[in-house]
């Protein structure tokens, strides 16, 4: 690849992380990844562009089928979530491809973390194809493709610095553009501050703000408002300053925090009640094919292979 | 997720959700419903496969003009609203049906003398479409209609800059606020030729945004 293709790749990389709060679409479809042929493995997706392209590259060396389903431009955990990504998006991707034509099987792999929208078993009722639910990272892939089988570790979400990272640039970049952008207009001198302010409390949010107990939003909220006080103080900042310096801390704090739940794997629940589950154990739906053992992203379940 | 709280918030009341209809379309999605219902229902009896019935607002004229309604819709939550609307209609000939367009390919050779496609054919991708339409066009019985009514490119010239003024700031919240991603179609009536049908009559409503095409199995 050219330096030209790099910088425009990392670009789109950027403003996309930047802005995944928002959709970012693809165009939905069938796409082909190195050569595949008949007996080839087709892999599903959401059509979130980031998603997309992250995974045609974690896929070189490998010969399969994409198929590229219609999520609303939201990637696959979020959009299976919040019914964007569900059996009949699947079913969808499924029929109308001509995927059928093209392979002499009828397998799709999904996502690990779509189950939370697609229900296999009414894909299969649906459509005639069997789902199997793959690892929770794109990266493990190519491993899985060779043994059809996920390890322990594939089945786990985990929060590494890298994704912790990304969720900081996603709920940072337009908090700065908010706060920074107001401050530019009313004291503009503010502005630069602001942002960096904006910036450590965004990347702690998210590297370390799980590592502070209970009491956390408080912590960082105080934590914050006295850097900005101190900072704002030393500065030379009259009283208007100095009271903007307290009270935006506290806005910061609400909008990095809003969405925890939402954005990490760290905290349980939901903002809507109807998504808050229990699990409950009815041994007269069970019919012991280990589905939620094999899907479960934080490993609730045990296998009991004695009595299913 | 602010963003599905608000759609949720939409969804939740047909009234809510039609009034922002009419609201977008400067009232013109009445007039576009009811030109549908009188394309599709031309006579009591008709059997009519309504496909994406959203709240209903459609299948509820359709039944008022004595069709035979199979209404599919893949949000169980269109459904619930379009299921409460006709509640207190108990002589009623209509089946809810919660699964794809696509899955209309499950369904009989010609056993409509009618299908409805009115403002879902948007939120498909074309491959969608294609599939869907050609599905269509086996599932008519001898003399059938397809009605499609949707978003549609502006003609020419400045009616098209009209539209991508007016369109733009729409589209942006609509992306913000709702995820909506849908796209006015270039041409409504060539892909829906290129599927097999022969168009019958083509009418156009707000600028040329919204278009009604009739059209027939080509023979």
């Amino acid at each position: 690849m050219t330096w030209r293709v790099h910088a425009k790749n990392f670009f789109l990389e950027f403003m996309q992380t930047a802005l995944r709060l928002f959709p970012w679409p693809t165009q939905p479809g069938l796409r082909t990844i190195g050569r595949p042929d008949a007996s080839s493995p087709v892999l599903l997706t959401g059509n979130f562009d980031l998603t997309v392209r992250r995974l045609v590259h974690a896929l070189e060396g490998v010969d399969a089928w994409l198929l590229v389903a219609p999520s609303g431009g939201i990637n696959v955990w979020c959009a299976s979530s919040g019914g964007h990504l569900t059996t009949h998006q699947v079913v969808t991707a499924l029929k109308t491809t001509g995927i059928a034509d093209k392979v002499d099987h009828r397998q799709v792999i999904l996502p690990q973390l779509a189950a939370t929208g697609v229900l296999a078993l009414d894909v299969f009722r649906r459509s005639r194809w069997k789902v199997r639910f793959g690892p929770v990272d794109m990266h493990d892939i190519p491993a899985y493709l060779e043994k059809r089988e996920k390890t322990d570790s594939m089945r786990r979400v985990t929060f590494p610095l890298s994704d912790r990272l990304q969720m900081a640039l996603m709920w940072g970049a337009p908090t700065t553009v908010l706060i920074s952008g107001l401050a530019l207009w009313l004291a503009p001198k503010w502005a630069a501050a602001l942002a960096l302010l904006i910036a450590a409390m965004s990347v702690g949010v998210f590297t370390l703000y799980d590592r502070l107990g209970e009491q956390r939003r408080w912590i960082l909220l105080g934590v914050s408002a006295v850097i900005s006080f101190a900072a704002t103080w030393l500065a030379g900042g009259g009283a208007a300053a100095l009271t903007a310096s307290l009270i935006v801390p506290a806005f910061v704090t609400t909008l990095l925090t809003f969405d925890y739940t939402g954005s990490t794997p760290l905290e349980g629940g939901s903002h809507f009640e109807e998504r808050t589950w229990h699990i409950a154990f009815d041994e007269t739906l069970c019919d012991g094919i280990y589905r939620c053992w094999e899907v479960c992203p934080q490993a609730c379940f045990e296998k009991d292979e004695a009595n299913r | 997720m602010s963003s599905l709280a608000l759609m949720r918030w939409l969804e939740s009341s047909p009234e809510r959700y039609d009034a922002g209809m009419r609201f977008i379309t400067f009232g013109n999605v009445t007039k576009l419903h009811a030109a549908v219902a009188a394309a599709a229902a031309s006579k009591p009896g008709d059997r009519v496969l309504e496909v994406g019935c959203g709240t209903g607002t459609v299948t509820q004229l359709l039944l008022g003009r004595g069709a035979d309604v199979t209404a599919i819709d893949q949000s169980p939550e269109m459904l619930e609203q379009a299921k409460q609307r006709l509640a207190g209609d108990s002589g009623a000939s209509v089946r809810f049906i919660e699964q794809t367009a696509a899955e209309i390919d499950g369904m009989a050779d010609a056993s409509c003398d009618a299908i409805v496609l009115s403002l879902s054919l948007s939120d498909m991708s074309p491959s969608e479409r294609a599939y869907v339409l050609r599905e269509a066009g086996r599932l008519l019985a001898p003399g059938g209609r397809l009605v499609a009514a949707d978003e549609v490119h502006a003609p020419a010239g400045g009616q098209r800059w009209l539209q991508r003024l007016w369109r733009f700031p729409q589209a942006v919240l609509g992306w913000l606020l709702v995820g909506s991603l849908s796209q006015p179609i270039a041409d409504l009536s060539g892909e829906i030729q290129a599927a097999g049908f022969e168009v019958c009559s083509e009418q156009r409503w707000m600028m040329g945004n919204l278009a009604l095409v009739v059209a027939e199995v080509a023979a």
